[in-house]
């Protein structure tokens, strides 16, 4: 009764249209106030102590490193080592640009960032190349929402974030501790090269198929001078992955390491932006932090609030009750998730799902990092469909085509994307091999 | 004039805090490891950072606040605008007042409760663990941060109401890139 009331008010105030950090932070006090006692001053406490972790403030730091290399002069270093590798296979540009977007997306951790630094380069080029302008558009736009599933994700720290107090039980009665930030990183890699790769492949095949032109090959010279200077970059990733992995620093150390050497990369290496740009930078990182800390906050009390009424418990006995085994239970989940990927963006879907997902998941054997790791491709797919696929607006910006025109040109590349979906769900291995053989499992 | 005042404020604060919660943390880790270079060991060791990650913590939930504050003002909190964007003007308009004035109201409430809790605890001795500085100047964020984004709530609705115009942030905006310009040309398709 009481979670209908919930989920009842949660999605009545979100349909207003009001961020969904009030729309939380509302149904929790509308719902304190008026059915439970739960003292008021425990919810001021929460208010503080809800963020009050270091492991959350990766946050922050990952976003300022993003936002550093977020700049175009870095997007043509990567497209240009990306042409120089790939250029003269079928679909040259198009499987550059998958290319690019993976490596951009990677340091820059914005979806919409990656579609237009990227994009509004490689569109024209392709297009004055002879390509179709749906075919690039297809490819810029389900490419570059790649930079979720690459470590370093933001998504996936608000995963770890989300699921860190929940109580789960496995099928075996034994307490299951969630997911770390690093485990989840190196459960990315694979998928994320694999999602790549596929990208890659549908690329290819369209291009074969169709004969779209081909670029010279790069001599192994251009190559190698393409690579030193797209290398800066790409050592933020070897930084963050290498350092947690060796244990030099933890996650949120790396975080820090790395959006300093992003600064110094951008201000002194590559010189694509000056020390007065930099007041800029931290504004923005700051003003993005504070919207995902903010929603943070409200959805620790609305899981707070869930936990105190035993809602993912009851949850949990309900499906075990009528004889849900994991492979529905996770068949639901991704329908569940790519319904709500209709309405949401992707760190306010997983802080409300996950808390409830976690608990039953685990309770179906499913290991913690296997369902991290398939919220994030999910995620993924919600940003290249519509009606709020982020990615669609922003590269319907750039390639000035219509949203319904562009839904039809990514159509190829996003069944390559929901095929890939159904892999990870149900071939748990692919998120777990790489953790596992490194021993962090 | 002292809206300026106040706006300028709003952003020196977030931007200083977190360019000094990175190069605090960047210190700490910096730290640690030249500890192990054996020529700096008697300099650096007598210099205790413990409290660097506590510090962190404090100066992000400060910006958390206060840069909700700002990002009302810049629009960068979305909801689920796929239904009031169906609707025909006048309902349209009514609705979005109405989120936005839920919006102050709740940070109004959570302003208030969090004043009430700073008070309560400035009769304390309460300090923080490792910084030991008065626990209710640390917590003093939520009161001051909520009345402020209670305000740029009230400010927002105020100019929707006169303007039509809600702020907007453009999540797609990247440095170096002009959307205007002819692109530069890729490698090798110029040949």
């Amino acid at each position: 009764m009481s979670s209908a009331f919930i989920f009842g008010l949660l999605i009545v105030f979100m349909l207003t249209g009001m961020p969904i950090s009030i729309a939380l932070g509302l149904t929790v006090l509308t719902f304190i106030f008026t059915m439970t006692e739960i003292p008021t001053e425990s919810v001021a406490l929460k208010l503080f102590t809800g963020i009050d972790n270091f492991e959350i403030m990766a946050i922050p730091f990952f976003i300022l490193a993003g936002n550093f290399l977020t700049h175009g002069g870095v997007a043509r270093r990567m497209i240009n080592f990306a042409t120089s590798m790939v250029g003269h296979w079928y679909g040259g540009l198009g499987l550059a640009g998958v290319m690019a977007c993976a490596l951009f997306a990677a340091i820059s951790g914005s979806s919409p960032a990656t579609v237009i630094a990227i994009g509004s380069i490689m569109l024209p080029a392709m297009v004055a190349q002879g390509f179709p302008k749906r075919f690039g558009a297809g490819v810029i736009t389900t490419s570059g929402a790649l930079g979720i599933l690459i470590p370093p994700s933001i998504v996936m720290v608000i995963y770890c974030v989300a699921t860190g107090g929940s109580i789960a039980l496995d099928p075996s009665g034994h307490r299951v501790s969630s997911a770390s930030v690093g485990q989840m990183f190196m459960a990315g890699v694979i998928p994320g090269l694999m999602l790549a790769t596929l990208l890659g492949v549908t690329t290819f095949y369209r291009a074969w198929k169709n004969d779209y032109p081909r670029l010279p090959k790069a001599t192994f010279a251009e190559r190698v001078t393409a690579f030193r200077k797209c290398v800066w970059g790409l050592l933020l990733i070897v930084i963050v992955l290498g350092g947690i992995y060796a244990g030099l620093f933890t996650p949120t150390e790396a975080a820090a390491v790395s959006a300093v050497y992003a600064f110094v990369i951008a201000v002194f290496v590559y010189r694509d932006m000056s020390l007065k740009d930099v007041p800029k930078v931290l504004l923005g990182s700051a003003n993005m932090s504070a919207m995902i800390l903010y929603i943070i906050t409200n959805a620790v009390l609305f899981s707070f609030l869930m936990a105190n009424e035993n809602i993912p418990q009851q949850i949990t006995s309900w499906i075990t009750s009528i004889g849900v085994n994991w492979v529905v239970f996770l068949l639901i989940v991704n329908i569940v998730l790519l319904a709500a990927g209709n309405f949401m963006e992707a760190s306010s879907i997983v802080l409300i799902m996950a808390p409830i997902l976690f608990p039953v998941a685990v309770s179906l054997g499913i290991h913690p990092v296997h369902l991290g790791i398939l919220m994030v491709v999910n995620m993924e797919v919600g940003m290249c469909h519509p009606p709020v696929g982020l990615n669609l607006y922003v590269a319907s910006g750039i390639a000035k085509m219509g949203i319904t025109e562009l839904t039809v040109a990514v159509w190829p590349w996003l069944m390559t994307m929901l095929i890939f979906l159904v892999m990870v769900t149900y071939i748990p291995e692919i998120s777990l091999w790489l953790p596992r053989m490194l021993g962090m499992l | 004039m002292f809206m300026k005042i106040l706006d300028r404020l709003e952003e020196i604060l977030i931007a200083t805090l977190m360019a000094l919660a990175t190069v605090i943390i960047f210190i700490a880790v910096a730290h640690r490891y030249l500890l192990g270079v054996s020529w700096l060991y008697p300099i650096l060791f007598p210099i205790n950072l413990s409290w660097a990650q506590e510090l962190c913590i404090f100066m992000f939930v400060w910006v958390a606040k206060f840069g909700a504050a700002y990002g009302v003002r810049t629009g960068i909190h979305v909801g689920v605008d796929v239904v009031v964007n169906q609707l025909k003007p006048p309902w349209r308009n009514i609705v979005i007042t109405f989120g936005l004035l839920c919006g102050a109201f709740f940070t109004f409430v959570i302003g208030t409760m969090g004043a009430k809790f700073v008070y309560g605890l400035m009769y304390t001795d309460q300090v923080t663990p490792d910084l030991e500085i008065p626990s209710w100047f640390v917590y003093l964020c939520i009161p001051l941060g909520s009345y402020l984004m209670c305000f740029r709530f009230l400010q927002v609705a105020y100019s929707y109401w006169r303007t039509g115009e809600l702020p907007h942030h453009d999540a797609s905006h990247v440095e170096g890139i002009d959307l205007d310009e002819p692109p530069p040309v890729v490698r090798g398709v110029a040949q």
